[in-house]
């Protein structure tokens, strides 16, 4: 029966990690279904939120939740920018290489500016009631992953929604299709770009957030993030919310499983095991339904 | 006479180091049935991807409703407009009907008149109303052009741009198209029609222009080209051969 609860204990906790890494996947997947840009820089800026959320506790003492607003505000702002600033051609001229590059340049950028700035020391945001835990179901429950699973449900659901239910989400959908055909209608791919880009950078916002509340980082914690975050996408399946979200919940736990049975060293190299495993024989991913190809 | 609603001048376009257009010259009348017909690769669609924005010119000019067009984007050219039906058709197969015909009420111009262009396009096509909420890639090819119309007459337009839009539909498909074009028309709707059904689209054509190698070698009323011995030989007979 311990043995049981345990592994139940194991589950909850790689469904809360997970959840991280799902919506790092949905911005992932949003920023690449209408621009075609592997946004490889998303672990980076996840960690440049958790050093906002550090300096708004540390300096102004202001509470990691209550940083959300500004920060999702900066986030907003920081997505639009970078848009128009760095990708905008590439685009335009669908370049996947051009735009993987200055991915990269932004993530090493980002990378050396957050240890310049905060040191190469780890950081954690630990507020007078980030260790409280709570037992439901004789399992324990640290009530800040809790919060932070909770916020990544909200936030998938914000993005499904606005995405299935408002005119500018349809347009975003459709740019994803086809672009040319999408100007056809009138719709102004730039101005779609960029909100898709806002909403991608926000997703990190939340997601680095909660990294900052659980976990402790440092300036180069967001490449293995990034990386994560596309297994989980691929996983998942590119284009649906949903299944992005699955997708980060699916390697939370192979990773935390992996590391109850095998061994914490083991446990990243069964994560690529099963990527490769799945990308062989589900390349459309595991919710993804069958990708129309288009001529 | 009245300027002409469109009006295309001396228009060179290149794609790259190819000129694919020539001195094209043409013009669209408002409320009739204008036919731009040719052969595979004479230009048609890049002239109708120019005059959408999609490409842009190397030199000439494009006059709608007497205002110079060639310099605009696309989107800002739905909006003054024109709207485009590209060839094989372009839905979102993803979307749904419902939401396709949404995003055909895109511009500011149209959003505001939604409902009221939806129960147009309902009234035109009862079909799509039934399967609103089913998405565009599960429908026929006929009921696929059905919605491309449906979507393009929800930008509220004055002047459609029809692509082939009879290419790879059933004969009796076909005829229904043309029928609906023509219905479009008595609706004050302007029609640019791009075919390669030659005899059906001189038929219904008030005016017809024909585009060889980037060139317009010809022009005239519908129906006299229609009788044209040249034309006949050239693009109809050849037509008829091949089947």
């Amino acid at each position: 029966m311990g043995d049981i609860g345990l592994i139940a204990q194991v589950v909850v906790n790689g469904i809360l990690f997970g959840s991280m890494y799902g919506i790092a996947a949905i911005g992932l997947s949003l920023i690449f279904g209408t621009m075609r840009i592997v946004f490889i820089a998303q672990g980076a800026v996840i960690v440049l939120f958790a050093y906002f959320c550090f300096w708004l506790f540390s300096l102004l003492g202001i509470d990691p939740y209550l940083s959300l607003i500004p920060i999702i505000l900066a986030a907003l702002l920081l997505g639009t920018a970078f848009y128009y600033g760095l990708f905008r051609e590439a685009a335009a001229f669908k370049d996947r290489i051009g735009s993987l590059l200055i991915a990269v340049g932004l993530m090493f950028f980002l990378e050396n500016f957050m240890t310049v700035v905060w040191t190469p020391n780890p950081r954690a945001v630990v507020s007078s009631y980030g260790f409280y835990t709570f037992r439901l179901f004789g399992m324990h429950f640290t009530l800040v992953r809790v919060i932070g699973l909770v916020l990544a449900i909200l936030a998938t659901i914000a993005v499904a929604t606005f995405l299935k239910k408002t005119l500018i989400g349809t347009a975003v959908r459709a740019v994803s299709e086809d672009v040319e055909a999408s100007t056809l209608m009138g719709i102004n791919p730039d101005r779609v770009n960029a909100v898709t880009f806002a909403i991608g950078i926000g997703l990190a916002a939340i997601a680095g957030t909660t990294l900052a509340t659980t976990y402790s980082f440092d300036p180069v914690y967001g490449i293995d993030f990034a990386i994560k975050a596309l297994v989980a996408l691929t996983l998942g399946g590119i284009g649906r919310v949903g299944a992005a979200f699955l997708g980060g919940i699916i390697l939370g736990l192979i990773e935390l499983l992996g590391t109850y049975f095998v061994g914490a060293a083991w446990s990243q190299a069964i994560v690529f095991a099963v990527f490769l495993l799945a990308l062989n024989f589900r390349p459309q991913g595991l919710f993804g339904g069958a990708t129309s190809e288009k001529a | 006479m009245a300027n002409p609603l469109l009006e295309v001048k001396n228009l060179d376009v290149w794609y790259g180091d190819v000129q694919v257009l020539r001195e094209v010259s043409l013009h669209v009348d408002e409320g009739t049935i204008v036919a731009l017909v040719g052969a595979n690769g004479a230009g048609k669609t890049t002239l109708l991807k120019t005059i959408s924005g999609l490409l842009h010119p190397r030199k000439g000019e494009i006059v709608f409703t007497d205002k110079p067009l060639h310099t605009m984007k696309p989107q800002d050219i739905v909006d003054r407009g024109i709207i485009h039906v590209p060839e094989g058709r372009r839905l979102f197969a993803d979307l749904t009907i419902l939401e396709n015909l949404k995003l055909g009420a895109y511009t500011p111009a149209a959003r505001p008149f939604f409902l009221e262009s939806l129960e147009r396009v309902y009234n035109l096509f009862p079909v799509l109303k039934d399967r609103k909420d089913q998405k565009a890639g599960t429908l026929s090819g006929g009921e696929q052009q059905m919605l491309a119309i449906g979507r393009a007459v929800m930008a509220r337009p004055k002047l459609i741009m029809l692509d082939e839009p009879s290419l790879g539909l059933s004969p009796l498909l076909v005829r229904s198209i043309f029928e609906l074009i023509h219905t479009l028309n008595t609706l004050k709707v302007t029609i640019l029609l791009v075919e390669q059904n030659i005899h059906q689209a001189l038929k219904i054509a008030h005016q017809a222009f024909v585009l060889k190698i980037g060139k317009i070698v010809m022009s005239g009323r519908g129906d006299e080209l229609l009788v044209d011995e040249e034309i006949r030989k050239a693009y109809i007979g050849e037509r008829a051969r091949k089947r």
